[in-house]
């Protein structure tokens, strides 16, 4: 008991010592990212308050409720330019790559029939459930969409991004990627439009989709933009149309951000070899470099980041 | 014969304190109080003054926001009218008999309360999800609990039940033994005595369980949210919303969801006041 | 009748032990003993609303035991009337009333028909006891079970509501256990008498066995009474009041008669003729040498036949003709009458000292 209390005791008094850092955190990234973040604060004896959650959410919290993290990483780069523009933050740094495939589990139906060829036969048949992120409240959800088109041009069957979404209705939508995958792990769903960092980290197998449709290869950037789809606008009443773009996780210090030594300690530790290393174990696809797009980002980034 | 002085001392008064004392400790007690009532009170009125006008007057125009309303009001009360079904029983057990492992039923039936709503919803998931023998039962039969609104009231269930069960057992409680007795002495049995006597004496308290429970399923977010998020309820829409939009779009559906939890709890107070009569 | 045979039984804090006794069909059967003995719970045990939980329990010939309180055919009345508070006064006495018209019978010899139409919270503590008593007693049960059901009552009422029991008792010649835990106020000794303590028999017997030889120091001490008559009462004067015309709210104190033995005795009571039961404390029972003049009614001559001291009096045991009157004087006065076993004493006692019931 008493060595409980003195322990206690202990890290308050350090937690109040410390210096804090606090993250706003795509959930996609929650689980690969936490030893990166244990490690940082055994080193330096910062202590992390992380917050994990959707995109849109951390940008609401910033843009309507002023509450400003030191360090934003988000499974949607665009987020940036679309939400969070000047003041806000100045700049991003795109950091890591994900694709879309199709996650399942030995218990899905079908399982041991499905392969590249013959995925969208399946995932448009009537006995299967399939389950995808609501387009509306995360950017997982309408990349979705923007997949199903490029896959029915790269397959050539007209109507198929149609049918394979309406295989997917809206009772086996979530609004956030891990939520979807939790309903996989569940039992609940057959198969899931998922990042494939998330159908990794959950141990799931999946279907490897082409490069031309997985959003995941940046320098197809060109062929991806060929397609479109309308979600909900950021007003009541509007609609939005989004173009496909390569998936890119974004990072950035907000301008308002209150402890940004610690955040460039951070990014400085993020940046090291042997934590990219683990990163990528862990199966974050992470860019060789940054790219930044902005002015303003720190040296600590710059330094070995590419424009 | 003289009297002594010391005649007249008896036992010492016990000591009160002043009057000084005792006003300031009414000052601090008031208050303590005002200030709690304030806390209470301060969030929901801010929240209707800010967006309670646009909301209602938004209901005409909001086809989602009114079926978001009317699915939350109609899975609340199917979820109540089960637990009221089932939950009764229960409650009469426990108020009047003393069987073995009836400490562990009553225990049971609070724990839902003690489980965080994700968690529970989970755990229903994992109950009654396609994977599961129930659950893949149902599924097979085409009953869907998961994405549909039975999942819905099966999650409002789960949360809201124990509420009931241990009013109702409350209510029961009230209601001396002896009333049951006297009518079991008079020819009712066991069935018939509850019938007449217990259930009239024990209505009020039953319909006031019966109202909490239904408040409380219609709060509910966490547990729901796992297991339908669409079609959405009122919580998941008022989120769902401020998510999307921000706080300018979600206050006025937030501001309409406290005036349309205001019609179970005036029906309380107009229940509280009949039986104080 | 009633017959229980090594019942134990639990109720909540409270506890029955091989409780073994028998009231036989029709006879009046008072329970007494201190609070917290049982004798609730020795009720409800008979009544089947607590269940025995070893034992038998037989009423009227048919074993009973397992059987739920519906088909014992019988009545309770606690001492709070439990009048169901939804339903109006006629509504409570009709409720398991074998019909409408025997219900308005009972009703009426209890004086509450004219309430009716009542809502039982406007009746005061005395009419919700008559309701409860009418509301039992129209079932005509076989088996009527008594908790202290008048010692919340107000004199008047207390004497109406046991007059009209015993009236219908009389009548009907159903069983009756009533629970006391104070016989004076019983009303009416009973043919048998259970003295229960801690969940257990203590004693059992006529009311004289139970009053004049208690089991123990302490069964005497909580009863408190020494000389316990049987015999039969008759009032003098006037025609013995029928019960029809009596208005429950007039106390009668008539002058009896009550005779036992070979003695006859002057007392105040408001019974009807018959056979009862005439109690006077030793305290109240003076002795002198010669019959004193004064107001004392009844004063017998006797021979003193036991002299037991018991702390700060002494206990005389006088025998007046047969009957043995005990007194209880100081032991100055034993000295200064010069009290010895042999000795012809006169011992008197005012009417007003003599209860009947």
């Amino acid at each position: 008991m008493a060595p409980r209390v003195a322990g206690g005791f202990l890290f308050l008094m350090l937690a109040a010592l410390a210096d804090t850092l606090v993250i706003f955190i795509a959930a996609s990234l929650t689980k690969p990212m936490q030893p990166a973040l244990d490690t940082f604060t055994a080193r330096t004896a910062i202590v992390v308050q992380r917050e994990s959650g959707g995109s849109l959410e951390h940008a609401r919290k910033i843009t309507e409720l002023h509450r400003i993290p030191d360090l934003l990483l988000l499974a949607d780069a665009d987020v940036f330019p679309r939400l969070l523009p000047p003041p806000f933050t100045t700049w991003f740094a795109e950091f890591a790559r994900n694709r879309m495939v199709v996650a399942y589990t030995p218990k899905s139906k079908r399982a041991s029939d499905i392969n590249p060829s013959n995925w969208y036969d399946i995932l448009r048949a009537k006995d299967v459930e399939v389950g995808r992120t609501d387009p509306d409240a995360a950017p997982a959800g309408y990349r979705t969409l923007l997949m199903l088109q490029l896959a029915e041009r790269h397959y050539r069957k007209g109507g198929l991004a149609k049918s394979l979404e309406e295989n997917a209705p809206k009772r086996n939508m979530r609004a956030n990627a891990a939520e979807l995958a939790a309903l996989l792990a569940a039992g609940e769903l057959d198969y899931i439009y998922e990042y494939q960092s998330v159908a990794e980290s959950n141990g799931f197998r999946f279907v490897q989709l082409p490069a031309e449709i997985d959003l995941g290869d940046p320098s197809r950037a060109a062929a991806y933009r060929q397609v479109t789809t309308t979600i909900r606008g950021s007003s009541p009443g509007t609609t939005m149309t989004v173009r496909g773009e390569p998936i890119l996780y974004g990072m950035s210090i907000p301008t308002a951000a209150p402890h940004t030594a610690a955040a460039r300690r951070f990014l400085d530790f993020l940046m090291k070899p042997e934590v990219l290393r683990q990163l990528r174990a862990a199966h974050v696809d992470m860019l060789d470099h940054p790219i930044i797009v902005g002015a303003g980002a720190p040296p600590e980034l710059a330094r070995g980041a590419r424009r | 014969m003289e009297l002594d002085a010391s005649v007249l001392e008896t036992t010492p008064p016990a000591r009160q304190p002043s009057a000084v004392s005792r006003a300031a400790i009414a000052v601090v007690v008031g208050l303590l109080a005002s200030l709690f009532l304030l806390f209470v009170l301060a969030p929901v009125v801010g929240l209707v003054a800010a967006g309670g006008g646009r909301g209602l007057s938004s209901l005409a125009r909001d086809a989602e926001l009114r079926g978001s309303l009317l699915l939350t009001a109609t899975t609340a009360t199917i979820a109540t009218i089960l637990g009221v079904v089932g939950g009764t029983p229960i409650a009469y057990l426990l108020a009047r008999r003393d069987f073995r492992g009836r400490s562990i039923v009553a225990a049971a039936m609070e724990l839902p309360l003690v489980i965080p709503h994700p968690v529970a919803g989970i755990a229903l998931l994992l109950v009654l999800g396609r994977g599961s023998p129930v659950g893949g039962a149902l599924y097979s039969a085409g009953l869907r609990v998961a994405g549909s609104a039975t999942g819905i009231v099966c999650a409002m269930l789960f949360v809201s039940a124990p509420l009931y069960v241990s009013a109702a057992r409350e209510a029961f409680a009230r209601v001396d033994a002896r009333y049951e007795s006297v009518a079991r002495t008079l020819g009712d049995d066991v069935w018939r005595a509850f019938r007449r006597i217990t259930l009239p004496l024990a209505g009020r308290g039953l319909t006031a369980a019966a109202v909490v429970m239904w408040a409380r399923a219609v709060s509910e977010f966490g547990a729901i949210v796992i297991l339908t998020y669409n079609p959405k309820v009122a919580s998941v829409l008022s989120y769902d919303r401020f998510t999307s939009f921000g706080l300018g779009e979600a206050l006025p559906v937030a501001a309409v969801l406290v005036l349309f939890a205001l019609v179970p709890l005036a029906a309380l107070r107009a229940l509280r006041r009949e039986t104080a009569r | 009748m009633i017959s229980l045979q090594s019942v134990t039984a639990k109720a909540g804090s409270f506890r029955l032990s091989d409780i073994t006794f028998d009231v036989p069909q029709g006879s009046y059967a008072v329970v007494i003993g201190p609070a917290g003995s049982g004798k609730t719970t020795l009720l409800e045990t008979i009544a089947g609303v607590v269940k025995a939980t070893s034992g038998r329990i037989t009423l009227g010939g048919e074993d009973l035991t397992g059987a739920p309180p519906e088909r014992r055919r019988l009545g309770i009345v606690y001492q709070h009337a439990f009048l169901f508070p939804h339903l109006t006064v006629q509504q409570n006495v009709e409720y398991g009333a074998l019909s409408e018209s025997i219900a308005g019978d009972v009703a009426e010899r209890f004086g509450v028909t004219g309430l009716y139409e009542r809502p039982v919270a406007s009746l005061s503590g005395g009419e919700r006891q008559l309701v409860a008593l009418a509301r039992a007693l129209a079932r005509r049960p076989e088996v009527v079970l008594l908790d202290e059901p008048f010692s919340a009552l107000d004199p008047r009422t207390r004497t109406f509501a046991r007059r009209q029991l015993r009236a219908l008792y009389y009548e009907r010649r159903f069983t009756v256990l009533q629970v006391t835990h104070d016989f004076a106020e019983a009303g009416l000794l009973g043919d048998v008498a259970i003295m229960l303590d801690k969940g257990r028999v203590v004693q059992k017997g006529t009311p004289e066995d139970v009053f004049r030889k208690p089991a123990s120091p302490y069964i005497a001490d909580f009863l408190g009474a020494e000389n316990v008559f049987a015999g039969s009462a008759r009032p003098i004067k006037a025609e013995p009041p029928d019960w029809l015309d009596t208005a429950h709210d007039q106390v009668t104190e008539l002058p009896i008669a009550f005779t036992t033995g070979a003695l006859t005795f002057y007392a105040l009571g408001d019974l009807v003729s018959g056979p009862a039961h005439a109690v006077i404390r030793a305290e109240e029972v003076s002795l002198s040498a010669e019959p004193s003049p004064s107001s004392m009614q009844n004063q017998f001559r006797g021979r003193i036949t036991e002299i037991v001291p018991a702390g700060a009096l002494t206990k005389i045991t006088v025998d007046a003709s047969g009957t043995p009157i005990v007194s209880a004087v100081t032991a100055r006065s034993v000295r200064e009458l010069s009290l010895g076993i042999g000795k012809e004493v006169v011992a008197g006692f005012k009417a007003t000292a003599v209860h009947i019931c």
